[in-house]
């Protein structure tokens, strides 16, 4: 039987206190920022001035919230003032028709609006690009719609006003400081969960679907569920907020509570403060918004329309000019600038972890099988009744020529393509056979596969990249960074760990194909074409770690055009040709076959040399 | 029957306009493959145009389908030039914050030269109706399915038989082969992004006599040339046109038989449906051809 020590030597736990982290410069540089937008109110007493802090607060979560989503998992959602809506709309139904307090409100609408999210997003998140934002809008529309038709149950188009019942258990004030405080909170709350879900695998893994989708399914990730988390968590933080503002406003109509020019005017605070940032939402919208708010305020109806056209106008010069957003482009260089404060520039101390215990179990019992695999493409058979089976511990060369087939195989043995018929066996690490059919599930199982062609996340460093790998079998964040630690001086790539993946050469690029998938710990690896485009050196270096990947118990299959690295590293090979299995064995064996030269090399030449 | 009848008809000429205004947004979809979000906006801008030429030189809104057109073209091919052209390579994301940027922006605008009153012209014959064997046809109508009918014929013989057309179609298939051919593939997509801009302006003229402007005008039409826009198939110009006949039929028969306020629910549900469960469109090409949008 087999026994797999599944210890995953996590690492010390590095993070700092609290307490000690309080006098790292962008800590208490970031705790200062944000309370000025307390103190400036607080000292100026004006009303006016409260109420452009208060919408401020409002506009800075709502679009932090929005960010969760749209930044991060890159899903541009322009229907998102639909969870606005209905966490306003709930919170003041229940309060007029129930007299329940809207603290009690908040909470109610933001479940209602997760689950409404969760089957948008289910619906929506099958189309891309432009087609998910029109599809959003288009829910957004219904929405009003329908809660301008039902006007029996919300007031319709002439809209509802809010009881007034004065008092902290109300959510309605006198003194407009109040309001101030709950906004302020509001903004808090939505900037923590952005940070904390920023530093977690959840970030990573979205950030790793918004850039990759097919790497991150590799690396074992549900597409759909981290989605879909995305949007329930960005939702209900949405809905929270509706439910203050509807408060604050005190009247509530489908037009503006579910206004699709709201929507676009969150989305514009993440893209001008820079989307995929914890503090570009916030940042965009304390520039932005109280230009919008003092225009208003000094110039009345006289200037309708100016600030709608400050802001397109300013959008549009963003997407020109710096796309990464203020954030994303000076970003950097500022922190550079906090960091040398004082507490500044401490770096984080980096231990790699212990290798994971050796994969023990009989050597030679097949531990992946493929059996009768078929898959067309139109008339194209590119798979014919493919079967093979890979024992453990083995090394099998998987050779053919150009277009014969060998990908596709190596698709349907991933669960990247789906096959036509026939079946794939994957003994998993407890000895029992499955039959995984996604590929986040072959992954999951310890089916670890490369791309040919390289699929880095281009914008994340080199070991994050890895660590995106690593999130498989170590959720925490310091465990999968030790992790890929540990796999980046592996394969080579540890001098370069901070470089941005995106700028590595081909020959990097595809020891970093190696790298993620290492770091899913698989029991089985599946590299396609590795050692294409690297130095001889470099391939010298590939042959010897995948010997030692092997060494520690991992079975590899390997397609490779380099034939001399092949035939040397294989125990066994296997040979395709338009679609079909034509020969397997012993490396020296197969290279004398007639069907093999001929499949390489044409029947003349193998006729002239006499096969 | 007779009202059902009627229904049909109606349904039919508002596909008519439907498909006026949304032959432009297939083209530039089609060929330069941007969703352009500030159509509704070239839609307003073009009807502006039109109220202005009729109420201070007296052009009858017909007459001024011409300079309309061209001003239009202008329009989008500074568009193009300016915003488009420099983000072809741009993430998808931008693409659409560009787009939707143009939108707020020139609704915006609008709304501070115009204010939010309506504007419309005083255009008697084309609010006129005729009866035929019982049925009600308003003027205008008819002349915008006639010009609708012209408009996706006319570019459809255009794309196949010009030396253009085939540049066009060639770029629109596959950008670098094009470029290596010698097609000037930068010069293709301004003069694409104009032409799309100048069927809204053709739109514009056509659609004034029977709609008051707004800023929002746009908004209220775009939404419809989307839903339309898709169910053709994204880039098919007939598709787009049978889409907006589906769409008018549907308009009409659920705004008498369901309820007048709730029509676009039904249009906006079935968008959804045929975009999440068909998303290569009703009348368009099979998923693979020509690489899915």
């Amino acid at each position: 039987m087999i026994a797999v020590d599944s210890t995953t030597h996590a690492a010390e736990s590095q993070r700092p206190k609290l307490t000690s982290r309080l006098t790292e410069p962008r800590v208490y540089c970031a705790l200062a920022a944000l309370s000025l937008l307390l103190i400036i109110p607080a000292i100026s007493g004006s009303t006016f001035v409260v109420h452009v802090f208060v919408t401020i607060c409002v506009f800075g979560a709502l679009s932090t919230a929005w960010n969760i989503l749209g930044g991060y998992a890159g899903q541009l959602s322009l229907g998102h003032t639909a969870y606005y809506g209905i966490g306003g709309y709930t919170a003041a139904l229940l309060l007029q028709h129930f007299g329940l307090s809207p603290w009690l409100g908040m909470p109610v609408g933001a479940v209602l609006a997760a689950a409404a999210s969760l089957g948008i997003g289910y619906l929506c998140f099958r189309l891309k690009g432009p087609f998910f934002s029109l599809a959003t809008i288009a829910f957004l529309e219904v929405i009003r719609l329908l809660a301008i038709h039902f006007n029996g149950l919300t007031g319709g188009s002439a809209g509802l006003v809010v009881p007034l019942n004065i008092g902290w258990a109300w959510m309605i004030f006198r003194e407009k400081f109040n309001y101030l405080y709950i906004a302020f909170g509001l903004l808090v709350l939505c900037l923590a969960l952005s940070l904390a879900i920023r530093n977690s695998r959840l970030g990573y893994y979205l950030t790793a679907v918004r850039e990759r989708d097919n790497a991150a399914l590799a690396a074992g990730v549900n597409i759909t569920s981290v989605k879909l988390a995305a949007m329930s968590i960005s939702a209900a933080l949405t809905a929270s907020v509706g439910a203050f503002h509807a408060m604050y406003l005190t009247f509530l109509e489908p037009e503006t509570l579910f206004s699709v020019s709201t929507s676009i005017e969150v989305a514009m605070f993440a893209l001008i403060g820079g989307l995929g940032t914890v503090a570009g939402p916030l940042l965009g919208t304390v520039l932005v918004m109280p230009l919008a708010e003092l225009a208003r305020g000094w110039l009345g109806a006289s200037a309708n329309g100016l600030h709608g056209f400050v802001y397109g106008t300013v959008l549009v010069l963003i997407t020109l000019t710096v796309p990464g957003g203020l954030v994303g482009t000076f970003g950097r260089r500022f922190a550079a600038l906090i960091d040398r404060l004082p507490g500044g520039g401490r770096r984080r101390s980096e231990v790699a972890a212990r290798a994971p215990a050796n994969i023990s179990g009989a050597l030679g019992a097949p531990i992946l099988s493929a059996r009768d695999l078929v898959k067309n493409f139109g008339g194209l058979v590119a798979a014919n009744n493919v079967s093979l089976t890979l024992h453990r511990g083995e090394i099998l060369g998987v050779i053919g020529p150009n277009g014969a087939g060998k990908t596709t195989v190596f698709g349907l043995l991933s669960g990247f393509l789906q096959r036509d018929a026939g079946a794939v066996e994957v003994i998993d690490r407890d000895g029992i056979s499955r039959f995984p059919d996604t590929p986040d599930g072959f992954a999951r199982l310890g089916v670890g596969r490369t791309f040919q062609i390289v699929q880095p996340f281009g914008k994340l460093s080199v070991l994050e990249n890895i660590m995106i790998g690593a999130f498989l079998r170590h959720p925490k964040v310091e465990d999968a960074r030790a992790a890929a630690l540990r796999v980046a001086k592996l394969v080579g790539l540890e001098d370069v760990r901070h470089v941005e993946a995106g700028t590595l050469p081909i020959g990097g690029l595809k020891r970093l194909e190696v790298a993620r998938t290492l770091a899913t710990e698989p029991s089985i690896l599946l590299l396609d074409e590795v050692m294409a485009g690297q130095s001889q050196a470099d391939t010298q270096r590939m042959v010897k770690l995948i010997r030692e990947i092997r060494d520690s118990g991992v079975s590899v299959i390997a397609i490779e055009h380099n034939m001399q690295a092949i035939m040397n590293l294989s125990d066994r090979i296997v040979v395709i040709d338009s679609g079909r299995v034509i020969a397997q064995g012993a490396p020296q064996e197969v290279v004398r076959e007639a069907r093999v030269i001929e499949a390489y090399l044409g029947k003349d030449f193998a006729y002239a040399q006499g096969l | 029957m007779s009202i059902f009848v009627q229904l049909i008809i109606n349904g039919a000429l508002l596909g008519g306009m439907y498909a006026i205004v949304s032959v432009g947004l297939t083209l530039i979809f089609g060929i330069v493959r941007i969703v352009n979000f500030a159509h509704g906006e070239f839609l307003m801008v073009g009807m502006y145009a039109a109220y202005l030429l009729s109420a201070k030189f007296g052009l009858y809104p017909y007459a001024s389908a011409l300079p309309v057109t061209m001003l239009l073209f202008g329009l989008g091919a500074v568009v193009q030039r300016v915003i488009i052209q420099p983000l072809l390579s741009a993430d998808e994301h931008i693409q659409i914050f560009a787009t939707v940027g143009l939108s707020t922006a020139l609704m915006n605008l609008a709304l501070l030269i115009f204010g939010a009153d309506l504007y419309s012209v005083p255009a008697s014959t084309a609010q006129h109706t005729i009866t035929i064997a019982g049925l009600t046809l308003v003027i205008g109508q008819l002349a915008m399915f006639a010009c609708a009918l012209a408009l996706a014929t006319g570019l459809h013989f255009f794309m196949k038989s010009t030396v253009l057309g085939r540049a066009i179609r060639a770029t629109a298939q596959n950008r670098n082969a094009a470029l290596l051919m010698g097609v000037r593939v930068e010069r293709i997509y301004v003069i694409a992004f104009g032409l799309g801009a100048a069927c809204v302006g053709l739109a514009s003229a056509l659609v004034m006599p029977l709609y008051p402007v707004t800023p929002t005008i746009g908004a209220y039409f775009v939404l419809t040339a989307f839903v339309v826009v898709v169910l053709g198939g994204m880039r098919s110009m007939y598709g787009a046109f049978w889409g907006a006949m589906l769409i008018g039929l549907v308009d009409s028969l659920s705004g008498y038989y369901i309820a007048p306020d709730l029509k676009e629910v039904v249009y906006f549900a079935i968008f959804l449906v045929i975009l999440i469960f068909k998303p290569t469109g009703l009348f368009g090409l099979g998923a693979g051809a020509e690489g899915s949008a």
